[in-house]
């Protein structure tokens, strides 16, 4: 159930908005975009669903287009130790074509206190554009600290969380559902998006969509389209391929025949 | 006996500017000054690289002058001339040309000298042998010290391998009196024949002829006490004389040290002037030459003891608190009037020893902070060590507080706006609160928890990032005005990447869909996979296609499409070969795993997921 109140929802349709960067995810939006200075909530059942993806693609978005003004500074509250920025970096560089290249900062409490509290700092700070965390614990108490911070700061707390968390009450202005579709293609992800409960019910906002799918390049991080990219293809069995090898430069390369590598000296 | 080592630390302004831009070691580097009518004067000069290439191209053998010889004062026009003829036009465009910042170059060296302290408490930098000149030496007092780290020879090539892992190229060399010490520093290749007392045997640092494969460019050298025979030989330059002195010494054909020590002493000052005098006094010993270590004033403290012990337990935090306070608030404002800001303090507790019995309650509890940016807000500094006081456990009661400022920096100066609003004001302002989150999430979590990931180029997965220290970057004014310098920054090396500005590199491209953004801190071995059968029904280890079902978290997953191989073998030297076939596979439900098999037995791992 929502826990917002009728004044703060008053208040939260005067903030600004941005634009997440998917144009599927801002018809699902209420305002057509990501309100500044909101939480919002993506509710996986599994961990493999590509909400993480899609977060950190709508974090570098946001973070691309305040770095053209302030900021353009992304954290990345990493509790379990487990996020590879490798993946994200392309992200990154290819969002600084043309402009400053959002900056990307990771911090990793031991602590799950010292995560509620990194996070709270973390969206206090003017500077932050958008924050992503996966919150082990997220007391309503702890989340509405996070709320009240996004609020005074105007930045973007993006929280990744599981899918029983939809039962639980939430501070969040937006709760998203995701959930993976199968299509095969290596250089993009394909995602269907359901919209939970949110304030927006309390006001009675209608017409908008509950479900859409998006389309993620993986490449670059944004939206896609199946003709910008020439990895993304339709869905396609596995076929014995010569393999893509990656050797140290001074090692001498090996000649390859089907789909075997010699072994190594 | 009175010991004393030298530190010469050659071309100190440019290697000053190497330590602070390292990319700058691949160009020739020019530090000049603006005399009279605009004209530029050579101060110092390298090219890092090409040294060492040069180096290289002699077969080891020490090359100790740079491949072109430019003296100090040259002309810069006349310097490029020399460049051009010897590596072409291309190395003048390429050359970078800084302006002199002697107060800079002092400041540098004077931080490095706190630095040598771990060598010898007294440790002083020299005073320029010429008016105008700029100090290029340290002079560490060693006498007693050197037994700690096993003996003089020990202690010179500590010093010389830990500055040279710092980036620092550095000769020593030690000696009974510091003009000897300076000239053995100088001329380290040259000083033959040394001995030191514990080895008791000789060192020749040139090797020649067959023996040239051993040769290695000597960095240090010891020079026996109460002989200056080793040093003989130097040329007569080692004295530290000025030109015209030298030049007195060439008329009459004095040309080494051994020389001048055969001259009459009498009548050294009424031929040659009082300076060679001095000097040669100064070099046997028989004239003092006190060595005055760098104030600290820069480094202001502050501390307060109690009448009685102080309990923290019956409220005293609160009277804690405000003391830190206005302690932390008098060393801010000392260091504030000279326009720097700290960047390093230690906060220190003097438990109470009354009724203490044991020894781990009565240890102080020091608490060191550090900052991203100088930082001149005594709030912002109280506030990390609110932080940190608050993760101890603190004694129970205490007797004193001491507040003491470990490094300071210059503050970033900021011209204030009349109206409010402006863009560049609030990115400033942005950027300040960034470094202050920085420092307060660093301060409880730990200066190791926060980080800026930075790509490696380096297959194996697991190694191709790393974490660099979280830094701040500048507001786009002073970004712009690096790049007009030619700085390149980590955000201008990523430009390197792109492809005519658009597009990533291919590398870069293929790769970057294929990492998961999850990725397990160790592979974890799966419990049973089902791979599809290669043609002709033979399977062994490193044949076979990808995974058909495995099973994971106590689910078993069916494979509907798979990615792959991309095959990641790695260097031997880092330890074990790793030899990997990795596949993207995806579910039937949707869901995305990264699983490789492991060449070596077959056997497959679960390194990431497409969270």
């Amino acid at each position: 159930m929502p826990l917002l109140e009728l004044p703060e929802l008053a208040e939260w349709r005067e903030r600004p908005v941005v634009t997440s960067g998917f144009r599927s995810l801002d018809r699902l939006l209420p305002r057509g975009g990501v309100a500044r200075g909101s939480l919002v909530e993506w509710l996986a059942d599994d961990e493999v669903s590509g909400a993480t993806a899609l977060a950190a693609a709508v974090a570098v978005g946001m973070a691309t287009a305040a770095g053209e003004t302030v900021g353009g500074t992304i954290l990345v509250v990493d509790r379990g130790g487990r996020f590879y920025p490798p993946a994200v970096m392309p992200w990154l560089a290819a969002a600084g074509v043309g402009g400053r290249r959002p900056q990307c900062i990771v911090a990793r409490p031991a602590r799950d206190d010292d995560e509620v509290w990194a996070i709270d700092q973390a969206l206090r700070c003017p500077g932050i554009t958008a924050v992503l965390a996966w919150p082990r614990q997220a007391h309503p108490t702890a989340m509405r600290r996070w709320q009240l911070a996004a609020r005074s700061s105007q930045a973007v707390g993006l929280l990744v969380r599981p899918g029983r968390a939809r039962r639980e009450p939430s501070w969040a202005m937006h709760r998203i559902a995701v959930a993976p579709v199968a299509d095969g293609a290596l250089g993009s992800r394909r995602l269907r998006l359901t919209l939970v409960d949110g304030p927006w019910s309390v006001g009675g906002l209608a017409g908008h969509e509950r479900s859409v799918e998006v389309a993620i390049d993986l490449v670059r991080g944004r939206e896609a389209t199946v003709a910008e990219h020439p990895l993304i293809r339709g869905p396609h069995c596995f076929r014995q391929a010569p393999p893509q090898v990656h050797r140290p430069a001074h090692v001498p390369m090996h000649s390859q025949e089907g789909g075997r590598a010699c072994r190594a000296s | 006996m009175p010991r004393v080592m030298t530190i010469w630390l050659p071309r100190w302004p440019v290697q000053r500017r190497l330590l602070e831009h390292p990319e700058w070691r691949s160009l020739p580097v020019f530090v000049c000054r603006r005399e009279g009518r605009g004209a530029m004067r050579v101060v110092s000069w390298l090219w890092a690289q090409a040294m060492q290439q040069s180096r290289h191209r002699a077969g080891g053998q020490a090359v100790i002058e740079a491949p072109v010889q430019i003296l100090e004062g040259t002309s810069l026009a006349e310097a490029m001339a020399m460049l051009s003829l010897a590596h072409g036009s291309r190395a003048c465009h390429a050359a970078l040309v800084e302006h002199d910042d002697p107060l800079a170059d002092r400041l540098a060296l004077e931080k490095l000298a706190r630095w040598c302290r771990r060598f010898a408490p007294l440790v002083a930098l020299e005073n320029p042998s010429r008016p105008g000149g700029h100090p290029e030496c340290l002079m560490v007092d060693i006498t007693n010290t050197a037994g700690f780290f096993g003996g003089e020879e020990s202690l010179a090539r500590t010093a010389a391998w830990t500055l040279t892992a710092r980036g620092i190229h550095a000769r020593v060399a030690i000696a009974d009196a510091p003009g000897a010490a300076w000239a053995a520093a100088h001329f380290t290749h040259r000083v033959a024949g040394c001995k030191t007392l514990s080895e008791g045997k000789p060192v020749n640092p040139v090797a020649t002829g067959r023996d040239a494969w051993r040769r290695r460019p000597r960095r240090w050298a010891v020079v026996p006490t109460a002989t200056m025979q080793p040093l003989a030989h130097l040329p007569a330059a080692a004295l530290r004389l000025d030109d015209r002195t030298l030049a007195a010494l060439d008329e009459v054909g004095v040309e080494s040290i051994g020389d001048v020590l055969r001259l009459p002493r009498k009548s050294l000052a009424s031929r040659f002037g009082p300076l060679l005098a001095r000097r040669l006094a100064e070099f046997s010993g028989s004239r003092a030459e006190p060595l005055e270590p760098p104030t600290d004033a820069e480094l202001p403290h502050a501390a307060h003891d109690f009448e009685v012990p102080v309990s923290l337990r019956d409220g005293g935090e609160a009277l804690l608190m405000p003391l830190l306070e206005r302690l932390v608030g008098q060393c801010v404002a000392e260091v504030a009037a000279h326009g720097k800001g700290i960047t390093a303090l230690q906060v220190r507790l003097d438990p109470g020893r009354a009724g203490d019995a044991t020894r781990q309650s009565t240890a102080p509890v020091v608490i060191d902070i550090g900052v991203f940016r100088p930082s001149g807000s005594a709030r912002h500094l109280v506030d990390l060590v609110r932080l940190r006081l608050a993760r101890l456990r603190l004694p129970r009661e205490i007797e004193g507080l001491a507040v003491e400022v470990i490094a300071v920096a210059a503050a970033d100066c900021r011209q204030r706006v009349l109206f409010s609003g402006v863009a560049g004001e609030a990115a400033a302002d942005s950027l300040l609160q960034v470094a202050m989150l920085l420092d307060r999430l660093a301060g409880r979590l730990g200066r190791g928890a926060v980080f800026e990931p930075q790509p490696v180029a380096d297959a194996q997965p697991e190694h191709a990032w790393v974490a660099v220290p979280a830094g701040v970057r500048q507001p786009a004014a002073a970004t712009a005005a690096a790049r007009r310098r030619g700085d390149r920054s980590a955000a201008d090396r990523s430009a390197a990447d792109r492809i005519g500005g658009r597009g990533l590199a291919p590398a870069r491209l293929a790769a970057a869909g294929r990492r998961p953004v999850w990725m397990l801190p160790r592979p974890v071995a799966l419990e049973t996979v089902s791979v599809m059968p290669v043609a002709g029904g033979r399977l062994s280890p490193g044949d076979g296609g990808p995974p058909l079902r495995f099973r994971w978290n106590c689910e078993t997953h069916q494979v509907a499409r798979a990615h792959g191989p991309e095959r990641i073998e790695t260097a031997w030297w880092r330890g074990p070969c790793v030899r990997r076939d990795y596949y993207v596979v995806e579910t039937e439900t949707g869901g995305r795993y990264w699983l490789f098999r492991r060449l070596r037995d077959g056997a497959w791992f679960l390194h990431g997921m497409f969270a």
